[in-house]
């Protein structure tokens, strides 16, 4: 008894007190920006009128139009990520296990849909693949139509190859990472006991890349079924997050947004628990021991063309949405025919004229910038917290920064405009701040893994070093450990950035009033302009990618081959 | 010149004891070693001396100063750590003189110190290197450097050497032991190599789930351990479990009889062994004399007759497994030049009373 009272005693006074104010700070900002949000957005789902109900939630299983989109959403969810397996496994099989002349070219280009969130290919893939887009016409002039299909199947089947497009790139780095991550002498034992090709793959490879497939088809899945703006670009409402974002409009009136908010949580957070449960069941430590020869093979000759022909022909597909928007952003004529008749830069001129779109663009620096910033701070700080101090309540600190990962924009947003509608950040008056907080708060998972990342490889030793020939902790923190894991912190707060840049959902639910718009919100209000608007929105569109496309640039220099590792859920 | 002592001192880690009321007295200038196996609590005794652990219980002085509360930047102690901890993004000269720097010593002088320190660990040459760029010998002397210019009070060595080739860490030793003494400065070396330790020390503290076992001279640790776990660690050993049989005072003698059935005479001079106590006796393997024929029925003592199982022969030395006295008796032979035996031979072997150490067995 007494030996248990005097441990107990001890490790309360051994506890970090210091580290553990600092967590209930944190703990506070995530209570307010996230666990008030999701209580609010319960609390409208089951008491109506002061009394406990089930009633909002269960009609939505019964109302054939609320189930019939529940049902879409999830079939969305569920073909974007099969598509997107189907195209990133092989590709990052191809990519990691053999070399090959342009190999770093054909990897840069597959990650070019990164950069162009899918509702802004939308625009663009309309031009093509519209009733009289230029496909059908295409196709109706040589004779091999009779009358124009509809290629995006009202809508539906058009978001689901614009979520696998835009998608697999997610699924292609941690499929990669993992891949890469295997240590060779596993394999090499498996086709030393005979095994080779695909029962090689089967039975040793794919279990091991499990963990990290699961990871990135997580990020698939949850996007896919949660995207708000490329249902509203093909004005298919008959899917979740657009009947969120009509309802969010009157917060106050209908239950029936919080109950579909809710179950948009439910399933996200079903899907990320479960599989993070299989990833730590099923993660195994690659330490190889003595030299390990990487299993890459070069490949030359008559073989090069069976690599590229995969490659080259997903690159084209995965790029057609971007070449689109780029077309779209300069015809100055495309009515009626396949191309474009003439071609001008006027609608470039148009978006660095007009008010809506100029400000809109310095809105999404301005909150972009803030937010990173936020991310960064606290990533550093959470980050630190989790992997140098201790103090009671670490794991909830770590899941609680990991909790974002599983909950949806149009979740988010919805909660927020449900919180602080009657409060001094209510939205309709001015969004900048919660905007802000609604970007940081999505992102911070990239931020804290990163930090952590950098903590986790800096050797406690280089700081007890520096401690040790007299340096006091603070400049410790400054000319040793922040240094160090500079490029770490660089890296998630510039995903982070380009992240909050073409953020969507949160852009479109929150910001409500022009002069608030940020470049996503401009660009989806602009494409519903008569006349020019397509065109304009794509010009808009291009200029967001242009920006995001530097920040990877820059965050790829900066890390290198780890970027995957950025996106594990 | 700085003295180190540890007064009773005590850390847990939950329901860990990493080291356990530990008292040491190190003296000034001297080339102090702390010995034993992995997870013995030498490192962590002296990363309490470091500061970057707190004592739970007891006190730690330099020159007699209790220094429990004050923070490991201000101790004044040079640590080189196991895996050198040389910053990866600051060059060899920004590393040498970061201390400097934290100093507040100005410019010339601490280019005129890194000279100094750098001459002294031959590395002259390699001022504007990244710790990268240097191979495993070459980044442990920047260490050593970066300890040393500060002028510490206490130069603590965690395993300083365990990630050196075998040469390289031979050549090494020699090195620090020329460094320490050069500067007389006080050091804590920390290490699992008991040849490291014996080759270099002047005195030696034996650890052992987290305890003290026993403090000494190399010789004295070797040819007399305090207790079994000592005679067990340093070097090799044979033991063997019996009673004491007889006790001749006058001859200062006395018999223990094995559990197979022979007796054994040991030197008398330990004490507080009663008759008929079960004993643990301790037998070098280079004690062991194998005899010829003719020696044999001499009348001497502790002389017995083995087959030998095994043999294996090392050019400087022979080891012989035989089996006797209800073991497999481990013999070396210092000498094997003319050795005409081998495995099968039946032989005779003895050893002096006074190369048998005794532990109570508890």
């Amino acid at each position: 008894m007494d030996s248990v009272k005097t441990y107990l005693r001890r490790s309360f006074r051994e506890a970090d007190w210091k580290a553990f104010c600092l967590f209930l700070l944190i703990m506070a900002f995530f209570g307010f920006f996230i666990f008030l949000p999701i209580l609010y957005v319960l609390r409208g789902t089951f008491f109506v009128d002061g009394k406990f109900t089930l009633f909002y939630f269960t009609l939505m299983f019964q109302d054939s139009f609320y189930l019939e989109s529940i049902l879409n959403s999830i079939k969305i969810g569920i073909a974007a990520t099969i598509i997107s397996s189907i195209i990133s496994i092989p590709l990052a099989f191809l990519m990691v296990r053999y070399d090959f002349p342009g190999k770093r070219i054909l990897q840069a280009l597959l990650l070019v849909p990164l950069v162009m969130p899918p509702f802004v290919g939308a625009i663009g893939m309309k031009q093509l693949f519209a009733r009289y887009g230029s496909v059908n016409l295409l196709l109706m002039q040589l004779g091999i139509l009779s009358s124009p299909i509809d290629w995006f199947g009202g809508g539906f089947i058009g978001i689901i190859v614009l979520e696998a497009l835009h998608l697999y790139p997610f699924l292609y780095l941690s499929v990669a990472a993992a891949l890469a991550n295997i240590d060779p002498t596993l394999e090499e034992q498996a086709e030393n006991f005979g095994a080779s090709g695909f029962r090689l793959f089967r039975t040793v490879t794919f279990p091991l890349m499990m963990p990290g497939y699961l990871a990135g088809a997580t990020i698939v899945f949850i996007w896919a079924f949660t995207d708000l703006g490329t249902p509203l670009i093909f004005e298919y409402r008959k899917v979740v997050p657009p009947i969120i974002f009509t309802m969010s409009q009157d917060i106050s009136i209908n239950p029936m947004g919080y109950a579909l908010t809710v179950f948009t949580l439910i399933i996200s957070v079903i899907f990320v628990v479960l599989v993070r449960r299989y990833g730590v069941r099923r993660s195994y430590e690659m330490l190889g021991r003595g030299h390990i020869v990487p299993r890459v093979r070069k490949i030359g000759g008559w073989k090069i063309p069976l690599v590229y022909l995969p490659i080259v022909l997903m690159v084209l597909a995965a790029m057609t949405p971007q070449i689109s928007v780029i077309l779209t952003s300069f015809a100055q004529n495309w009515f009626l025919t396949v191309l474009p008749t003439a071609y001008t830069s006027d609608y470039y001129q148009i978006v660095l004229s007009q008010e809506i779109t100029t400000i809109s663009i310095i809105n999404s620096l301005k909150y972009s910038v803030l937010s990173t910033a936020i991310d960064v701070l606290l990533g550093i700080t959470i980050g630190y917290l989790l992997a140098r101090r201790k103090f009671p309540g670490k794991d909830l600190l770590d899941s609680t920064a990991m909790l974002p990962l599983a909950i949806p924009g149009v979740v988010i947003a919805f909660g927020y405009m449900s919180t602080f509608s009657g409060t001094p950040l209510n939205p309709f008056y001015d969004p900048t701040v919660l905007l802000i907080l609604s970007y940081s708060v999505r992102r911070l998972p990239y931020s804290v893994r990163a930090a952590y990342g950098g903590f986790q490889q800096t050797s406690v030793s280089l700081e007890e070093a520096s401690l040790g020939v007299g340096a006091s902790p603070m400049r410790t923190l400054f000319y040793i450990t922040l240094p160090l894991i500079m490029a770490n912190v660089i890296a998630g707060g510039i995903m982070s950035f380009s992240a909050a840049m073409m953020e969507v959902s949160d852009s479109m639910i929150l910001a409500n009033t022009e002069k608030f718009y940020p470049i996503t919100k401009a660009i989806y209000s602009v494409d519903l302009r008569l006349g020019d608007g397509p065109y304009v929105a794509s010009a808009l569109g291009i200029i967001g990618t242009l920006i995001i496309t530097t920040c990877l640039f820059a965050a790829n220099k900066l890390l290198g081959k780890s970027m995957g590792e950025l996106f594990r859920a | 010149m700085v003295e180190v002592t540890l007064e009773n001192v005590s850390k847990y880690f939950g329901q860990v004891r990493a080291a356990d009321d530990i008292s040491l007295k190190v003296r000034e200038g001297e080339l102090f070693f702390l010995l034993g196996p992995s997870g013995c609590g030498k490192t962590t005794t002296l990363r309490l001396v470091a500061g970057f652990y707190k004592p739970d219980k007891g006190k730690i002085y330099f020159n007699g100063e209790v220094i429990n509360d004050i923070p490991p930047n201000k101790r004044n102690v040079g640590m080189v750590f196991q895996n050198y901890a040389l910053w990866p993004h600051m060059t060899v000269y920004d590393n040498i003189v970061y201390g400097l720097k934290v100093r507040g010593i100005s410019s010339s002088l601490r280019v005129k110190k890194a000279k100094e320190v750098l001459r002294v660990v031959k590395m002259e040459e390699y001022t504007t290197r990244y710790p990268n760029q240097l191979s495993g010998g070459q980044q442990q002397r920047i260490a050593l450097a970066r300890a040393l210019v500060i002028e510490p009070h206490v130069l603590l060595l965690d395993e300083p050497l365990s990630n050196l080739d075998a040469k390289l860490r031979l050549e090494t030793r020699e090195e620090i032991k020329r460094i320490q003494k050069d500067l007389k400065i006080t050091t804590i070396y920390v290490t699992h190599d008991q040849s490291e330790a014996l080759s270099m020390a002047d005195r030696i503290a034996i650890m052992n789930e987290g305890r003290i076992e026993q403090v000494g001279g190399p010789r004295e640790i070797y040819s007399s351990p305090a207790n079994r776990f000592v005679a067990g660690f340093i070097g090799e050993t044979n033991f063997l479990t019996g009673k004491v049989e007889e006790l001749q005072e006058a001859q200062g003698l006395l018999i223990v009889k094995t559990r197979s059935g022979e007796e054994v005479y040991a030197k008398f001079y330990k004490q507080g062994l009663s008759l008929s106590e079960e004993v643990m006796c301790s037998i070098r393997p280079e004690d062991v004399r194998i005899l010829d024929e003719a020696t044999k029925g001499g009348g001497g003592r502790n002389i017995f007759e083995a087959k030998i199982q095994s043999l294996s022969y090392y050019g400087y030395i022979e080891h012989y497994l035989l089996s006797a006295l209800g073991v497999e008796l481990k013999v070396t032979n210092t000498n094997p030049r003319d050795t005409r035996y081998k495995e099968g031979d039946s032989v005779f072997f003895t050893f002096d009373p006074g190369d048998v150490d005794l532990f109570p067995l508890k």
